[in-house]
């Protein structure tokens, strides 16, 4: 009972992650969601989780549990990666323009000078 | 030359300060006074976008290019080209053209691809090594690079015969319409499926690419290719 209420928290912490993160990675969210209703299934039902086991060659429902636990944890760590890729992506908006901003021209041309950033970012709109 | 979708017109010359040469350049203090001397000999603006370098590709740099951008720390070339490409589109560049510092291109190339871009009247000139036999490429560099394309024709649909080649020129409005976000290895696949997306004209080129140890030295190695396949998904499972 203790480790099934325990499961339970997790898993519902997995819920609330999926959430959370739907409006960002609807993908990833829904994954998180369905794994962990699962999760959730066989806690609370562990004779299903034997008999879904046996169907799928593993042997025992805790065992599926494990590995549904498994694929929770892989998705989250997916899911950190991309944000990982999302503050790369902020930290190189930055830099850009940084360096556009410092950018050294030779005198010759400097002497004509190109447009502005608004114009080429109306442009690009 | 392979021409790719329905022909729309653009500006049919260009005058040469209009040309604007994108080098991204990570380290390469041996090779950049070769390389952007040669692009100035023919008459380019070019902007070396300085990607971080901790060698005096910077200060070398600086003595001969139009210009020189900074990033403050080493982002990738995918990133650089983009800096560079919207340098040149601040300073109302017609074309742009995008060209390795590790000395594998030719500038004696690029007047083909702007030929290319008024004749066959396409937004986009994009490289190939494949359309004249190459010479001295490894055995598993080529096979390499066929799986790109066929990654690349897979995905994109668009009819290629070398997806990672560095020297392409764009019109002003085929820059415009790219979207580009990768700022490691997967920028030159990203790029081609942002053609594709952007349904406008393109055209491939042959050129000729100069292998060298230095040039071998910097060049992808083979297991980016898996990172270059993680990028790409990434890209396809994040907004």
């Amino acid at each position: 009972m203790i480790a099934q209420v325990v499961f339970s928290l997790l898993l519902g912490t997995v819920l609330v992650y999926a959430w959370a993160e739907y409006r960002r990675s609807p993908i990833v969210a829904g994954l998180s969601f369905v794994v962990s209703l699962l999760g959730f299934y066989f806690v609370w039902v562990p004779s299903h989780a034997t008999r879904v086991a046996e169907l799928f060659g593993i042997g025992r429902g805790a065992d599926l549990v494990l590995y549904l636990w498994v694929c929770i944890s892989l998705i989250v760590l997916l899911n950190l990666h991309l944000k990982l890729r999302t503050q790369h992506e902020l930290l190189t908006a930055l830099a850009r323009s940084i360096a556009l901003a410092n950018a050294t021209v030779s005198a010759e041309q400097a002497r004509h000078p190109g447009r502005s950033r608004s114009s080429v970012k109306e442009e690009q709109t | 030359m392979y021409q790719g979708r329905s022909v729309v017109p653009v500006m049919q010359s260009y005058e040469s300060t209009s040309i604007w040469v994108v080098c991204p350049a990570y380290n390469e203090a041996s090779t950049i006074v070769q390389v952007v001397t040669g692009l100035r000999q023919g008459g380019y603006q070019v902007v070396v976008v300085d990607d971080g370098s901790v060698d005096q590709t910077h200060q070398l740099a600086s003595a001969i290019a139009s210009a020189v951008v900074s990033h403050p720390v080493n982002l990738g070339q995918g990133a650089a080209l983009k800096t560079g490409i919207d340098f040149a589109l601040q300073q109302g560049a017609e074309v742009i053209v995008t060209f390795d510092t590790d000395g594998q291109h030719r500038p004696s190339d690029i007047p083909r691809l702007l030929d290319a871009l008024t004749r066959n009247r396409v937004d986009f000139a994009l490289g190939s090594r494949f359309l004249n036999p190459p010479r001295g490429m490894p055995r598993l560099r080529r096979m390499l690079l066929w799986a790109a394309t066929l990654f690349t024709v897979a995905t994109t649909s668009l009819r290629l015969t070398d997806t990672h080649n560095g020297l392409r020129a764009f019109t002003r409005r085929g820059a415009l319409s790219l979207r580009l976000r990768q700022n490691r290895m997967a920028h030159a696949s990203e790029l081609l499926s942002e053609i594709a997306r952007s349904r406008l004209p393109y055209v491939e080129v042959p050129v000729t690419i100069d292998y060298t140890a230095y040039s071998m030295a910097k060049g992808q190695r083979t297991g980016d290719f898996v990172m270059i396949l993680l990028d790409l998904l990434a890209r396809k499972l994040y907004r």
